[in-house]
């Protein structure tokens, strides 16, 4: 497979309203994060790589499989059949058992009973639930909640997994758990993941591509590393001690201060030859230490505010 | 991020190659679970034994019948003087047989998939909220169409699953004593009846198109027990009452009658089982032509068609 | 955090339960103006805390007070503004509709009502689009109303549970501002979120939650270096990182070095993970190390520091990442 996604100037309207507009994407399978503000059409191209509706222009492939406005739309059961999608919804059935409730959508992916029941009892003990199986979703907690959604997606073992808002309403040993579950998935067993999500930490943990998305636009698309600038000249600084002495002693310098605070985060950007050995060297004549020094890069927030604000 | 600990092996990640099925298998599937979350339910076993109690006065009842009018008619009974003179059995056992019909005839199998409707329409209001209007309550239709079937594939599978149930409390017990008849009277009795068979089998199911359909469309619309308990009553107890208030206190056209619509059903069955019109009982009633009613439930069935595909439509799979 | 002389509010050994089920366990808290964070797992007593400090609670044993006041008495009721996790809206009601129901509610004139409807929208931005129905609403603008709503009394003290969820990352931004902009008014605020990341760029200052108990109270600095038994991990990218293995592991700080490898655009290097106890001695030695060995670094950086290797070891796991 060359590319995972390769969409070619898809468009997509509502009526009058323009959800997607000439989308041109080319992915590899990998895990890639789609980011967007609200409204910018994530969810329409979500829909779109699930087969779920039809473009109205363009076309394009999903895992080799043809969409075009002519397609089937909601019919396009094979397209599906390859993807295991994790709503951001609840979409629990209260009253079934967890067990129940992941062989029901094996079954619903094609996979006869006796498969599906096995799978299922597989997958739940893959990810940590085996306690948890045979109790009703009533009484999973948000955490299990989550696990058990990420155990419907693989039921059918599906080469892509789309993720939306995998995370949310976790708290942090759990979103912990998920990341680090996703990011197994993604790397030691091969499978390509699609998250949506608007947490940009959670981008950064998990996906090496991203795609960022804005009134429908493609805004920029690729490795993370790729669509960060990188800032040789700038520096973040953590400094415990006597801060202001040390800003004064970084500006004797000529360090250019761009913005630090009491807690002792500094932003700094030097001149050409600058070394850093002379970050510590300023520092036992201010009575401070240096705790960090890092390249300020630009982070992926930057990135996709840049991006937002050029719009 | 530091590497997750390895797991051991056992517990790893593993692939799957199996054949895969269509998306109709995924209806029956639904259908399953659907029944399988009643099934947990003690209101359900409740309900469900209620129905089955008039199942069993009907079947001892047929017996009794057969019993009595073999038995005690030759006899006469003396009452020691309480009444003051003898009474003749066979005056009471045909006036049982008129009035109740546990006899093998078409007023025996439609007056009792009439009398299962109370029961029925509660179960039915008590497994259409647990089984769709929590679907729409608990948001889980995007579990279901994220995955390769369609909405009708969907819709089906709930409809199978509440036809089970139409049928479980209907035509499956009233072939029950159609079968028990045959037994008590003889072999001829399958012979001669086939319309009657014919008659339970169309009847019951008008009664699970007709009931699946509504109770789709408002277990979709409002989704909770009580409210649709509430709706429910009011559809079938009301419109009961409100047209015989309109018939019988106001005398206005029979044609109102048509409003009840478990009586349109009831009709439509009498049609099939081949009763005259005038024949119908009770008899001081005057009902609509059989042919009105039926048009009423063909028309309720396809309005009920068309708002689900409405409403179905727009549910949001990603949001 | 300056101190003007009263605490805004004041937790004094309070204990919370339900029948059998214990919320918090004697829980001594003190919070002036600015921002602290309230971070803690699910079911660590953190709505708890929350709906006492609202007044929505009593406490069954010690006392909660707002500016001296009992927390669910009227008068501290009126200094405290609440913005809560769950959203329960009229849906079909607009935005504008709402909150001038509420501020009805909460007692002010008519006029006096819609004037201050008016102000709050305008202080969240939503001003321009509080005529639409809250049902169509995204849920950061349901997050705006909500914060428009617990802004209608002025209070002193605002409590907001989650306000950070799912709002995508410009508006997120734009929330922080705000919470930044009342916090630089004088107010007090108590937030609580899952989103560490996005916590530590609002604040400094966390209370950490576990089991009903207030682990740590401080920034996240301050807690980090009095947690003596976990050292702290440290990563080095430095031109040599094998010489300077060999001149850490002599120090009496240092527990531990480790060599990572790492691949670089330009070729395979290895990082140095040293592991330090007593931090601030370790990193005044390595500054005076640095410049006397002339060491060639390209990198120091702490990597368990954060509130969310914090709450790692608090909670009893690797802190780790």
């Amino acid at each position: 497979m060359d590319f995972l996604i390769d969409l070619d100037r898809i468009g997509r309207t509502f009526g009058t309203h323009v959800a997607l507009r000439d989308v041109t994407l080319r992915l590899r399978p990998g895990r890639i994060g789609l980011l967007g503000p609200n409204g910018a059409g994530k969810s329409t191209l979500l829909k779109l790589l699930m087969g779920l509706i039809s473009p109205t222009s363009g076309s394009g492939r999903v895992l080799e499989h043809v969409i075009s406005p002519n397609g089937a739309g909601e019919g396009d059961y094979e397209l599906r059949r390859l993807i295991g999608f994790m709503p951001e919804a609840d979409a629990l059935v209260p009253g079934l058992r967890g067990v129940d409730y992941v062989s029901l959508a094996g079954e619903l992916y094609g996979l006869p009973r006796k498969q599906a029941i096995r799978r299922a009892h597989e997958v739940l003990t893959y990810l940590g639930l085996e306690e948890a199986r045979y109790r009703r979703l009533e009484e999973y907690s948000t955490g299990m909640k989550q696990r058990l959604k990420l155990a419907q997606t693989l039921v059918h073992d599906p080469p892509v997994l789309l993720l939306d808002e995998p995370t949310s309403g976790l708290d942090p040993a759990s979103r912990d758990a998920m990341l680090r579950l996703l990011l197994e998935l993604g790397r030691d067993f091969g499978k390509s993941l699609i998250v949506s999500t608007h947490l940009l930490a959670d981008v950064e943990a998990v996906c090496e591509q991203v795609v960022i998305l804005m009134n429908g636009e493609v805004r920029g698309q690729g490795s993370v590393d790729e669509l960060c600038k990188r800032r040789h000249d700038r520096f973040i600084l953590k400094i415990q001690g006597e801060i202001e002495a040390y800003k004064l002693a970084l500006e004797a310098k000529a360090v250019r201060v761009l913005s630090y605070n009491a807690k002792g985060d500094f932003r700094v950007s030097v001149a050409e030859g600058w070394k850093i050995s002379e970050f510590f060297g300023l520092a036992p004549n201010t009575g401070s230490v240096v705790r960090a020094v890092l390249p300020d890069d630009e982070t992926l927030e930057e990135m996709f505010l840049r991006t937002a604000n050029n719009a | 991020m530091s590497r997750p600990a390895p797991s051991p092996h056992l517990l790893r990640y593993r692939t799957l190659n199996t054949a895969r099925r269509g998306p109709w298998f995924g209806s029956v599937a639904i259908a399953r679970s659907s029944l399988q979350l009643l099934a947990g339910r003690k209101m359900f076993w409740t309900l469900y034994i209620f129905s089955l109690l008039i199942f069993l006065l009907y079947f001892f009842g047929q017996y009794l019948q057969v019993f009595l009018e073999q038995r005690v008619s030759e006899s006469l009974v003396r009452t020691g003087g309480v009444f003051g003179r003898t009474i003749r059995p066979d005056f009471f056992v045909n006036m049982l047989r008129d009035t109740l019909r546990m006899n093998g005839t078409a007023d025996t199998y439609g007056d009792f998939m009439w009398t299962e409707g109370y029961i029925v329409m509660v179960l039915l209001a008590f497994a259409g909220s647990a089984i769709v209007g929590n679907d729409f309550r608990f948001n889980s239709l995007p579990f279901y169409l994220s995955k390769p079937i369609g909405r009708r594939h969907y819709l089906v599978g709930k409809a199978l699953a509440i036809a089970v149930l139409v049928n479980a409390m209907t035509t499956i017990p009233g072939l029950c004593l159609y079968v028990e008849y045959g037994f008590i009277d003889t072999w001829e009795y399958y012979k001669n009846s086939t319309r009657l068979l014919f008659g339970i089998l169309a009847y019951g199911a008008a009664l699970t198109i007709t009931l699946t359909l509504l109770l789709l469309v408002t277990a979709t619309w409002l989704r909770r027990t009580v409210p649709l308990i509430m709706v429910w009553t009011a559809a079938f107890v009301m419109s009961r009452l409100v047209q015989r208030w309109l018939v019988d206190g106001l005398g206005l056209s029979p044609r109102w009658r048509l409003l009840d619509i478990w009586n349109d059903m009831y009709l439509f069955g009498q049609w099939c089982f081949g009763t005259n019109h005038l024949l119908l009982r009770p008899g001081n009633q005057i009902q609509p032509e059989y042919r009105e009613a039926t048009a009423v439930i063909v028309v309720v069935c396809l309005v009920c068609v068309w708002y689900l595909s409405r409403r179905v439509r727009a549910v949001e799979v990603v949001q | 955090m300056k101190d003007d002389g009263q605490p805004v509010l004041l937790f004094e050994q309070v204990s919370k339960w339900y029948g059998p089920v214990i919320g918090l366990n004697q829980v001594t808290l003190e919070l002036r103006r600015g921002i602290t964070g309230l971070v803690g797992a699910n079911g660590s007593g953190k709505s708890t805390l929350l709906r006492l400090a609202t007044g929505q609670l009593k406490p069954t044993l010690g006392r909660v007070t707002v500016r001296g006041v009992d927390a669910w008495e009227w008068r501290a009721k009126a200094l405290v503004g609440y913005c809560p996790d769950n959203d329960a809206f009229y849906e079909d009601m607009p935005g504008r509709e709402f909150v001038a129901a509420m501020a009805r509610l909460c007692g002010f004139e008519k006029a006096e009502a819609l004037r201050r409807t008016e102000a709050v929208l305008e202080r969240v931005g939503m001003a321009d689009r509080a005529d639409r129905k809250i049902g169509g609403y995204s849920k950061g603008m349901r997050q705006r109303i909500k914060l428009a709503q617990a802004l209608l009394n002025d209070p002193q003290m605002l409590v907001l549970d989650e306000p950070l969820s799912g709002i995508d990352p410009i508006g997120r931004q734009e929330m922080l501002e705000l919470f930044r902009g009342l916090a630089a008014e004088g107010k007090c605020l108590l937030v609580s979120s899952h989103e560490l990341e996005e916590l530590e760029k609002l604040t400094d200052h966390v209370a950490i939650l576990t089991r009903g108990r207030i682990a740590a109270v401080g920034t996240v600095t301050q807690i980090r270096d009095m947690l003596d038994d976990q050292p702290l991990s440290v990563r080095i990218d430095v031109h040599d990182p094998r010489r300077l293995a060999t001149l850490l592991v002599n120090r009496l700080e240092v527990v531990g070095v480790e060599l990572e490898p790492k691949v670089l655009a330009n070729g395979t290097h290895e990082s140095l993970i040293v592991r330090a106890r007593n931090p601030r001695r370790f990193f005044e030695d390595f500054g005076k190390l640095v410049v006397s060995e002339e060491l060639d670094v390209a990198r120091l950086e702490p990597l368990d520091d954060t509130a969310h290797a914090v709450l790692g070891y608090l909670l009893g796991g690797s802190g780790k990442t």
